[in-house]
């Protein structure tokens, strides 16, 4: 069976966005990019279409039944709609910006579409925006990162910030070295713990991991709990440099998840997730990773995504326009003047005009603005 | 309302389970929560800013997935049908014991051999896992999607087999079922909202320990 399209159906997660929150988004997006520019981020603009196989395989890039594809009828390959913008600027920054000086710093922002929502988030399409340093993953850019991200969420009015750190290679660390895995398998290890189920953790025989789960919480508390490991060599490294990290964040507050991958399975040594008060889910999410150069030369870089419809569905970005219905035969000059002022001027075109029916807040009157 | 901690609780059976292991962990409903004829779905505790629901099982794991609610407690057999990724389940509480399994009428089970299947017709509650554990063997597996009764599936002509879950084992004896393949054991866990752990570290952490000892606890009695 299947039902007529009717007028104005859209396709399962595809929305229309209208006043005032389509303004929002655009304003949401533009603060957001401006807020990274001010630190130095330039941006770039990649295509939202590419050659599937560019967008297959890179970082940040889903498998390809996760892609919305299609054949060129130009060339004849087949091309997909980019589902992530991360991996397109990986992919500038390794080609055509290989010879500019490192650190190299970008932005970007647009929509971006993945070919099935799930029952969580039905959304197919959505507004992504971020930021990306290339060419350094310390202490210090992670910082900077991390620090550039808050900043730019808090520009946009969103309180009850909360920043969750992970350390998305521990878990393997680990396990190639003091905590051994006796028969059990390395991914199933991490299922269990992703899932922080402790008895799929019993089951395959990894109990020891579950200090690991316990540990998950506020910074302070996890650092000091994995500080008790008595963990040396490289898997110290990284509780240093989270903790510092961590400092970094000043008043933010910070939780520590040793364990989670959560969609952070490209990331290397670190990786963050950023919630606030009144959104359902993340708000952002990023960490390092490393870029692949055509040679096959690697480049650590660290970056993050921000999620600008869960800003708007949280009432973000809304400006209240002072908005004025200018009657027939109103001087052009004084439309000029209104404008200039911050009015949205609204020009009746005959004497049908209700001004309430425009959404208009006032009425020229021929000498002052008149509030209805 | 912005602080208010949800948990949610499954109707029936579990909910019986669960109520000493939130009284030893702190957490005492109101009386109305005892009263089968109220009709309340939402409960005030001993705790101030702490409440509960009580939804089918479920939807327990729903609620706390979209973070409509911020724990609960679900059996794994939900969770592995769901598969929901913003839900964690951090303490096993070792109630409602149980498994999932693959039945089949006893005449049927006699000269059938489950490695020479190619495609199966089952009933069930569990659509997700049954493809998915009969996908990992090679197996298509046409799910009839029932909400009770699945013993009556095969006796009908329905399906030939169903996928459900075995406690005793009665049920099944009862209407001439055997088990004839374990899915999973199951039992009762508590879960956590992703974003509200992260949020509500704090808190939840506490909550979370708390259920632990006494999960741990009645583990060791």
């Amino acid at each position: 069976m299947t039902n007529a399209i009717t007028q104005g159906l859209l396709p399962e997660g595809l929305r229309d966005r209208l006043p005032p929150q389509a303004e929002a988004a655009a304003n949401l997006l533009r603060g957001l990019l401006d807020s990274v520019a001010a630190h130095g981020y330039e941006r770039v603009q990649p295509p939202l279409v590419e050659f599937e196989d560019s967008l297959v395989g890179r970082l940040g890039s889903a498998r390809r039944q996760d892609l919305l594809r299609f054949i060129d009828p130009v060339s004849g390959a087949n091309l997909a709609l980019r589902h992530d913008m991360t991996g397109q600027v990986g992919r500038i920054a390794a080609t055509r910006l290989a010879h500019y000086a490192r650190p190299l710093r970008l932005a970007y922002g647009g929509p971006v579409l993945r070919v099935r929502g799930d029952q969580l988030r039905p959304e197919r399409e959505s507004i992504q925006a971020g930021a990306e340093l290339i060419g350094r993953d310390s202490v210090a850019a992670v910082a900077e990162v991390l620090q550039l991200a808050v900043e730019a969420l808090t520009q946009t009015g969103l309180s009850g910030l909360t920043v969750d750190i992970t350390l998305p290679q521990f878990v393997g660390e680990l396990a190639a070295g003091p905590w051994p895995l006796a028969g059990a398998r390395l991914a199933d290890v991490q299922a269990a713990l992703d899932a922080k189920d402790i008895a799929a953790l019993r089951s395959v025989g990894a109990d020891r991991y579950d200090a690991l789960i316990s540990a998950a919480g506020r910074a302070d508390a996890a650092l000091a709990k994995l500080a008790a490991l008595g963990l040396t060599g490289r898997l110290a490294t990284m509780l240093d440099d989270a903790a510092a990290v961590i400092a970094a964040l000043g008043d933010t507050p910070a939780t520590l998840d040793p364990t989670e991958r959560h969609g952070f399975e490209f990331q290397s040594w670190i990786g963050f997730a950023i919630f606030a008060a009144g959104v359902r889910g993340e708000v952002g999410r990023g960490g390092a990773y490393t870029i692949v150069h055509p040679d096959g030369r690697e480049e650590p870089a660290v970056g993050f995504s921000l999620y600008v419809d869960g800003l708007v569905d949280a009432g973000l970005g809304e400006v209240k326009h002072r908005r004025i219905l200018l009657p027939l035969g109103t001087a052009t000059e004084a439309g000029t003047r209104l404008r200039a002022e911050g009015w949205a001027t609204v020009a009746a075109l005959d004497d049908a005009g209700d001004a309430r029916a425009f959404r208009c807040t006032h009425v020229w009157n021929g000498v002052e603005a008149v509030p209805l | 309302m912005e602080d208010e901690l949800i948990i949610a609780l499954p109707k029936g059976r579990i909910l019986d389970e669960a109520l000493p292991l939130l009284a030893a962990a702190g957490i005492e409903p109101e009386a109305a929560l005892f009263d089968d004829s109220s009709r309340a779905l939402k409960f005030a505790t001993n705790l101030p800013g702490v409440s509960l629901i009580r939804v089918r099982s479920f939807d327990a794991a729903t609620f706390v997935a979209f973070g409509a609610a911020h724990i609960g407690i679900a059996g794994n057999d939900v969770l592995m049908e769901f598969g929901y990724s913003e839900i964690y389940s951090p303490v096993d509480l070792g109630i409602g014991r149980c498994r999932l399994s693959v039945a089949e009428p006893a005449e049927q089970a006699k000269d059938d051999d489950p490695r020479s299947w190619s495609h199966v017709r089952v009933a069930t509650k569990y659509p997700n896992v049954t493809r998915a554990h009969f996908a990992g063997r090679g197996v298509q597996a046409e799910c009839v999607k029932l909400n009770g009764a699945m013993e009556l599936a095969p006796a009908l002509g329905l399906t030939s087999r169903i996928v459900d879950l075995v406690s005793s084992g009665r049920t099944l004896v009862e209407n001439g079922l055997v088990e004839v393949e374990k899915i999973a054991d199951v039992s009762s866990r508590l879960i956590v909202n992703r974003a509200a752990f992260k949020m509500r570290a704090g808190e939840i952490g506490a909550l979370v320990e708390r259920f632990r000892q006494v999960a741990g606890d009645a583990a060791a009695a």
